[in-house]
Parts: C-alpha cells; structure tokens; sequence
C-alpha cells in the first residue's frame, strides 16, 4: 500500500465515526480537504487531528438528534412543558400543604419550608431529636425536597423568562441534595417523593436548555387553551383537597353510604399501593381514605390532563415529558422492591442513576448548541481580518 | 436574526467566503492567512463550522467539482449570512472607535499628568 493510500485508508477509518447520512454526503468532500492538508510524506493522521475529527463527529452526531428533536412539535412541547412543570410543581406543593394542613393544622413558618404539611412543630422536634447538626442537614435537604420555596423559586424564575438562571436553579437543587444525602448516609432507594421531585428539577434544567422559547416566560404557554386547562384543573384539585372536598362530601353523606364507604376503604386499602403511598406522603392506614377521597381527586385531574393533552401533537409530546419524573420514580420504587435489598450504597447509586443520565443529556444538549467554530471559544476581534 | 456576536472562527469563515465561493481547503487556507496563522481551522472543525452556520442559513452550497479524482464542495454566502458578516463589522467598527476614543482621552490625561 503506498504512503497515501495508508493514509486514506487511516482517514477514512476516522470519518467512520460521522453519522451515516452526514458521510454520504461529505466523506469523500473532507476527504479532499484532509489529503490535500496532508504533509508531503505523512502516513498517518496526526494526534490532534485525529481528536479534531473524532471530537467535531461527536458535535456532528449530538447536533444531528438534537435536529432530529428539534422538529416543530418537539420544540413547542418543551417550551410549554419548560413554564408548565415548575407551575405544577409550585400547584402540587400547595395542594399538599392546603390538604394536609387543612386536616392536621398548618404549623410554624420553619415547619412550612421544610415540607412538613399537616405536622406542627416538626422542625423544631428534630432539634430536640437530633444532634444540631443531623437536624440541620435534614431540615436543609428537606427544604430543598419537600418544602414549597425552591419550586415557588424556580417558578418565578421561569415565568419571568430569566432561563440561565432558571437552569442554573433547577440544576443546583437536586445537585445540592444529592450532595447531602450522601455524604450523610441517606437512603434514596424507596424514597419516590423525594427522587420524583429531584428528578423533575433534573428534567426542567434539561428542558430549558433544550428549549430556547422557554425565555419568553409565561408568554411562552400563549395562552394555549390546553396549558390554561391544565393548570386551571389541578387550580380546581388544590381548592378542591384543601377545604372544598368535605363540603361535597361530608354533610351530604347519609350514615348508610358512611358504612359503605367504610368496607370499600377497607376493600382498598389492601390493594398494592406502595408507591403511590409514598409519592403522596400517605401514612400508615390512609390508603384507603386517601384513595377514596384525595385518590379520586387526583385520578379525575390526570385524567382531564390526560385527555386535554393527547388533543395535539404538542400536547402529547408535552404529556409524554411531563411524565418522565413519575415513571423514574415508578421505576427506582419498584428496584427498591427487590428482595433482599440492595445495600444502601447501591441504592443511591441506583436512584442518582436517573438523574446522572438526565445531567448527561443536559450537558449533550449544551455541547450540541455550543458546537461548531465558536469552539475555542474566542470572540471576534476587530482587525483579525 | 440571531444578534448574539460572531466568535472569531465564524466571523473569519464568512469573510473568507465574502469576496467569492470557496472549497474547504480553499477556506481552511484562507482563514490562517486572513488571522496571520493565529486561527487554523483542520478539517474537522471547519465542517463542523460549515454544518453549523449552513442550517442556519447563512451559508449554502454553491457548486461541486471533481479535481485529480477528488470532490470540492465550494460553498457561499447567502444574503442571510451577508447581512450577518455585514452586522458584525458594524458592531466590532463601533466598538473599535469607542475603545479607540477612550484611550485616545486616556493618552491625553496621561500627558496632562506628566
């Protein structure tokens, strides 16, 4: 084989690694332009060259599947799911709040941020409970997890339109927790409260990158019918489970119905119910009241969310997003099942594995809207030309 | 159009591209020349470069020939990519005459001082 020819050959073995459409068109092209580039004599492709090759294929593929995503329908669905998923997050929050306070009182501010609905007096407890410093962390990582500010943080951010700090945000919450659980010994594993809502913070940094009509903010939804719908029926779920429901229900109640009421509760409460008992915070024997009335409440919202956003294309592909934390977390709960468990250190491992995947996406997005010349990162000077 | 500023590889690829159609390597050579050997494009990069600003529409294929067995793409400016080289010049030409005036203030002070 003659000195060119080995380094074609060489060449070519490093175009293999462009996508297949993108070789068609330019292999024979780039080609050209590497021989012609070519010292006199040269055998093989240099070090830097070759990662030059091999780093702009990994630009090229990356670029490629984001086009691919980047068609109309996916665009307009991760922009309305961008301002939606904190909204709903924030209105989530307060059903929550509005519901378990309602029954169980409302508690201290301290006890409000750091997510302990409906249990008075909870961070003060783990003080007394705790050494200073277990407390503090706990409280700190609850805050971060169950607690109502960082969404309501996130919310505002985005409906404002500030996107760069929204991801920054939405980054920096589960990171932070992750952080702590940790390096503190928590287990994350059969924690799908927790590990849904860091999920979601993963996927809303991952969506505001991905989206760039996310920084118009609230204007972003356009007052689409489908998002108002949406929000206005989980609006309607939040009134409802925070002191509305019992009006319907309680004093229209008749005691026969009451009785009825009772075996069906207990008919329920013995269906598998894991999962959703600890999305929902549920205590031990609230199931079946929880289904009944709160259950109801929740199977009647998604279902209207479910038939408003299966109306278009976008709202499908919205529907389909917006439900990723909640199969992640379905998934990590039912790992956290097998039997016997794993140790707690595979566990976590187990349940950062979603939102490592979801970093990696992000930083895959990143380097995808980055790629290009603009690379070496230097800016236009006047007089370089 | 996108208004954010042109990085200088950008900026280069479209000047070379502005007096005329070019081939990759013709661009490759150009953009060392026009930067004093500062900026070099290799292959990888400059196709990289030039899938980037073509789906953005600032550059388009032009014509293709076959040279001592081999295929040269050349490439253009569309009127798109025009406008856009012809925004950033404005912008860098009032930044250079901003600079340009403070330190001719600043030389003055200096010389006050002295």
């Amino acid at each position: 084989m003659t000195t060119a020819g080995g380094l074609e050959g060489s060449y070519r073995r490093l175009l293999r690694w462009y996508p297949s459409s993108y070789r068609t068109r330019h292999e024979e092209e780039i080609l050209g332009v590497l021989m012609d580039a070519a010292q006199p004599g040269q055998r093989r492709p240099g070090a830097r060259e070759s990662v030059d090759l091999l780093w702009s294929a990994l630009k090229i593929r990356i670029r490629m599947t984001l086009r691919g995503a980047d068609s109309q329908a996916w665009q307009a669905a991760l922009t309305l799911v961008g301002v939606l998923l904190p909204l709903l997050m924030v209105l989530l929050k307060l059903t929550e709040f509005l519901d378990r306070g309602a029954q169980y009182g409302f508690g201290t501010p301290a006890d409000l941020l750091i997510g302990a609905y409906g249990e008075p007096g909870s961070y003060a407890r783990s003080f007394q409970l705790n050494p200073h410093s277990v407390a503090l962390t706990g409280n700190v990582g609850d805050a971060l997890t169950a607690g109502p500010l960082p969404a309501l943080i996130l919310a505002v951010l985005v409906c404002l339109g500030w996107r760069r700090a929204a991801t920054v945000f939405a980054a920096f919450v589960p990171l932070a927790f992750l952080g702590i659980a940790l390096t503190n010994g928590y287990a994350l594993l059969a924690g799908p409260r927790k590990d849904v809502t860091l999920y979601a913070y993963g996927l809303e940094a991952l969506i505001l990158l991905a989206a760039p009509g996310t920084a118009r903010g609230w204007r972003a939804l356009r007052w689409q019918p489908s998002a108002l719908l949406a929000t206005a029926t989980v609006a309607g779920g939040v009134a409802m489970n925070g002191g509305l429901w019992p009006l319907f229900n309680v004093p229209l109640a008749p005691p026969a119905s009451a009785l009825a009421r009772i075996r069906l509760r207990e008919q329920l409460a013995s269906l598998p119910h894991g999962f959703v008992d600890q999305l929902f915070g549920i205590g031990a024997g609230g199931w079946g009241a929880w289904l009944l009335y709160q259950g109801t409440l929740v199977a009647i919202i998604v279902a209207a969310l479910v038939i408003m956003l299966v109306s278009s294309p976008v709202n499908r592909r919205a529907l389909f997003l917006l439900g990723i934390p909640f199969a992640l977390g379905a998934g990590i709960y039912l790992c956290s099942l097998i039997s016997p468990p794993p140790p707690a250190s595979a566990g976590n491992a187990l349940a950062a594995l979603p939102l490592l995947l979801i970093f990696l996406a992000a930083i895959a997005v990143s380097l995808g809207h980055r790629a290009g010349p603009d690379v070496p990162g230097r800016p236009a000077t006047p007089g370089s030309a | 159009m996108n208004d954010r500023p042109l990085q200088e590889p950008t900026f280069l690829l479209l000047t070379a591209l502005a007096e005329g159609p070019q081939h990759g390597y013709g661009i490759m050579t150009d953009v060392a020349r026009m930067s004093e050997g500062r900026v070099k494009l290799r292959a990888g990069t400059l196709y990289a470069a030039l899938d980037r600003v073509v789906a953005e529409g600032l550059v388009e294929a032009d014509r293709e020939e076959v040279v001592d067995g081999r295929l040269r793409r050349y490439y253009r400016l569309t009127p798109l990519g025009g406008d856009r080289l012809t925004a950033e010049v404005e912008r860098l030409r009032l930044n250079a005459a901003v600079a340009a005036k403070r330190l001719k203030l600043r030389h003055r002070a200096m010389r006050g001082l002295a």
